[in-house]
């Protein structure tokens, strides 16, 4: 107990003592669980907000679909057949309530002017038992003409109560306006839906024009569980050989899931930001602690000289980044919920005011892991060699010396290079290890820059190739608009990326100058200028970078080729591309370190002589 | 006749929780061309900070620093980085040699600053390292090396351009006592050199070894005694151990 009271005391101290790095690492590790974060609630959302239209009108928990192609209609005896398999399902043992068959048709209409193909479904004036639209305006189907139009098709338009639509030729007056859980909403999905009585049916269908018809049943179970396996166990066979149809079963959870595409969109692309986050988090953080140990070992070992053991050593380092962790995933879980309503907002597939879905345990649970991960993966290792380390070697020194010379550093000396290259070049090779750890904390900023150049090669190729067809459908302009925040998203995403990649290479700049900081104060009581020793740290500090870019180019390549698929072309960049990464990249990278050198180099140099 | 070092009313304040600390505080003091000067006093008088000052290591709150005629104490960090590489040569308790340089690297880069071909420099330092018994350790990175061979490796660093002026800050305070014999017979022969040293120490032995001994106390400079024929030694080595006691 007391152990831990005092791991607890010099873990707090730590954090009130160095504010600076415990902030760093915190806002690294809050971009990350946010992003996560946000991409859980997202579709928490979209799939809330479907509940609550599934809940009101009574959704099905299983829906069947039968529909061809009005110019390749299957023989009699099929659709005599489907239909009587469809029919029989609404008395199947488990179903508790059905609705349907009902019959739709696709043809095409003109909705407040402009020509569009439309599902026409027949149905009841009566309420359906199942998935009966819920209106929000006007009123229900009766024996006259009226229609009702689905809502985002209606506010799309901007179709009101009493307009006319027009469909196979007839004019057909708007009497309500209806929201539904088992089709999209209009414009994310097409062709939009209109509902009408038999009558007005069987006219629509005698004017001729049909391109397709369907038919469906809607079945609420006894049990929502059941769903998978009702499914599996009515599966109809496939079509044979010749003839054209289909036919199929959906659960109530594929209609929720299939309901908005575009929040699902989000949230890949959100966890895809979310996941890098946290991979650039672990090389901050790595750094951040690794530098942390190397300035700390003479407290280390003052704390094992008085009695701590190393593992209480390393609990001090993990207890102090833990909390850290827990507040990050505290603000993480609390950003992703203020901000999933403004972000689902921007979806056209929700009905009504989107709702971030309350914090599970789940989502919590996850959210956490992912901050402790980082926090582990980053800290562990520097922190058990720092512990494990001699105890009176740790009270002799300040930074790891190395351990050997490098004949190669004695090489640099003779190809006539200027002095501070020369002493940056064996700073560089006779620290290898240290040229290693930069590089790994650089070289996923390298693959960030990378995924960024590729993502905006291939979002402008998937923009410039969209067909005139799909620009011209009713609502394009709004699914365009909807695909341009989709971009946003993802172009906001990389450039948190590249931020925090510049942010993990500026503490990587200012650790290593903090660390070279008294070897350059060494430099200028002999006489080497602030310019000098700048220059010496540039370069010792390139050859981590140059291998950050050799490790960082395949490596973004590798990253954005296993997150592309239809829609995401595999990276398209041409080489020039790629060389001019490997040579800007290291020199931004220089100009990023030299800031730091040469604050180090301005200051007098006793302070620097004895930093610890 | 002008000193080699002369300071005139130089300060180092550093604030404090209520009035600034007077660290030096109007220290008037000239150094003679190949003199050899020694400052003690109590811990925290300042006798580090005088040194730095002198050497342009820390910039004074107060007063002048002239070294060779030169005044010093508002030079720029890079002219400062000049005038020490070929003019300073600087021995620290602590050694601070470039851990990342072997021992004879360490020793040749002033004169490879100062624009000595790669190979003079070399031989230059191989000579230093020689005289001072630590050649067979030339190429050795300074963790391997002991104490005492280090202070030698610094102290050849700080010669290897023949600066007027050597300044030396508790050289001997991580030395055994027969490191320090060996310490101070290489400070005699920068007196035949005619080189000039400053020389901060607690040790009353090393003390002792100089023409002149500045006390300090608070900052300020209560006593200059020469010690070549002025005091009897016996007699200032007891009023160091009065201090220490």
């Amino acid at each position: 107990m007391r152990a831990f009271a005092l791991i607890a005391r010099l873990a707090w101290r730590n954090l009130r003592h160095r504010p600076g790095q415990a902030v760093m690492l915190l806002l690294a590790l809050c971009l990350a669980t946010t992003t996560l974060s946000l991409a859980l609630a997202v579709n928490g959302a979209g799939d809330r907000s479907w509940e609550r239209v599934w809940r009101d009108t009574n959704g099905p928990h299983v829906q069947s679909f039968f529909g061809y192609g009005a110019e390749r209609t299957p023989s009699d005896a099929t659709l005599a057949k489907v239909r009587a398999d469809l029919a029989a399902l609404t008395t199947a043992p488990g179903v508790v309530a059905a609705s349907g068959p009902w019959d739709a048709m696709v043809t095409t209409g003109e909705v407040a002017g402009d020509r569009m193909d439309v599902e026409v479904l027949v149905r009841d004036p009566a309420p359906a038992a199942v998935g009966q639209p819920l209106l929000t305006e006007g009123q229900w189907l009766d024996g006259g003409d009226g229609v009702v139009l689905e809502e985002g098709l209606a506010s799309t338009m901007r179709v009101r109560l009493g307009d006319t639509v027009t469909v196979a030729g007839q004019a057909l007056p708007v009497r309500g306006v209806a929201m539904t859980s088992t089709t999209g909403r209009f414009p994310m999905y097409q062709p939009g839906r209109i509902w009408v009585n038999q009558p007005t049916g069987e006219r629509i269908q005698a004017g001729g024009g049909v391109e397709a018809f369907a038919s469906s049943v809607e079945l609420r179970l006894a049990q929502p569980g059941d769903a998978a396996a009702f499914v599996a166990a009515h599966a109809p066979p496939p079509p044979r050989r010749g003839e054209f149809f289909y036919v199929g079963l959906s659960t109530w959870e594929q209609l929720r899931d299939g309901s908005h595409d575009d929040l699902s969109a989000f949230a890949i692309a959100l966890v895809g930001i979310g996941v890098l986050l946290g991979l650039l988090t672990i090389a901050t953080a790595a750094v951040l602690v690794a530098s942390r140990m190397a300035a700390q070992i003479r407290q280390v070992g003052t704390l094992k000289a008085i009695g701590v053991t190393p593992g209480q050593v390393t609990m001090v380092l993990l207890a102090e980044y833990l909390t850290v962790a827990g507040l990050a995933a505290a603000v993480g879980l609390a950003a992703g919920q203020m901000l999933t309503p403004m972000l689902a907002g921007v979806s056209l597939s929700l009905y009504g005011s989107p709702q971030a879905p309350p914090v599970t345990w789940e989502r919590a649970a996850l959210v956490v892991a992912v901050a402790v991960a980082v926090v582990l993966l980053a800290t562990v290792r520097p922190a058990l060699r720092g512990a494990r380390r001699s105890t009176l070697r740790s009270l002799a020194t300040s930074a790891r010396p190395p351990r050997r010379s490098s004949r190669v550093g004695g090489l640099a000396s003779r190809l006539g290079l200027p002095l501070p290259v020369v002493l940056g070049l064996r700073s560089a090779l006779r620290r290898p290890g240290r040229v290693l750890a930069n590089a790994a904390g650089l070289t996923l900023g390298v693959a960030m820059v990378v995924i960024g150049l590729g993502l905006d090669r291939s979002v402008h190729i998937f923009m410039t190739e969209q067909t005139p067809d799909e620009v011209e459908a009713p609502g394009a302009e709004i699914v365009a608009e909807v695909v341009d925040r989709l971009v946003a998203v993802v172009y906001a995403g990389a450039g948190l990326l590249l931020a925090l990649a510049a942010v993990n290479a500026v503490v990587v700049a200012v650790f290593a100058a903090r660390d070279s900081a008294r070897n350059h104060a060494i430099l200028r009581t002999v006489g080497a200028t602030p310019r000098q020793t700048m220059v010496a740290f540039v370069v010792a500090q390139l050859g981590g970078c140059l291998l950050a870019c050799a490790a960082g180019i395949p490596l973004g390549v590798l990253l954005f080729n296993l997150v592309a698929d239809d829609d995401l072309a595999p990276i398209r960049l041409t080489f020039g591309t790629y060389a001019a990464v490997a040579v800007i990249v290291p020199l931004v990278y220089a100009a990023i370190v030299a800031v730091p050198a040469r604050l180090f180099g301005s200051r007098p140099v006793t302070p620097s002589l004895s930093y610890q | 006749m002008s000193g080699i070092i002369e300071t005139a009313g130089l300060s180092r304040f550093y604030p404090g929780d209520g009035a600034p600390v007077r660290a030096v505080d109007g220290v008037d003091m000239s150094v003679a061309e190949g003199e050899s000067v020694s400052v003690m006093g109590p811990s925290g008088c300042g006798k580090s900070t005088l040194l730095h000052l002198v050497g342009g290591l820390e910039r004074p709150t107060a007063g002048t620093v002239t070294i060779a005629g030169q005044r010093v104490d508002g030079l720029s960090e890079a002219a400062w980085a000049r005038l020490r590489r070929r003019s300073v040569g600087f021995v620290f308790q602590a050694f601070h040699l470039v851990d990342e340089l072997s021992a004879v690297e360490n020793v040749e880069l002033p004169a490879l600053l100062v624009g000595t071909s790669r190979r003079a420099a070399r031989r230059r330092a191989m000579e230093l390292l020689e005289r001072l018994g630590v050649a067979d350790r030339a190429t050795h990175l300074p963790d391997r090396l002991s104490g005492g061979q280090q202070q030698r490796v610094a102290l050849a660093r700080a010669l290897v351009n023949e600066p007027v002026l050597v300044l030396a800050d508790e050289p001997t305070g991580n030395l055994d006592s027969h490191a320090t014999g060996e310490i101070l017979r290489l400070f005699a022969g920068l007196r035949e050199a005619r080189q000039t040293l400053l020389l901060v120490t607690h040790d009353p032995r090393v003390a002792a070894s100089a023409d002149r001994l500045l006390t300090m106390r608070d900052g300020q400079i209560v006593e200059d005694t020469r010690l070549d024929g002025g005091l009897p030694r016996q007699a200032v080595l007891a009023q160091i151990a009065g201090w220490e006691a």
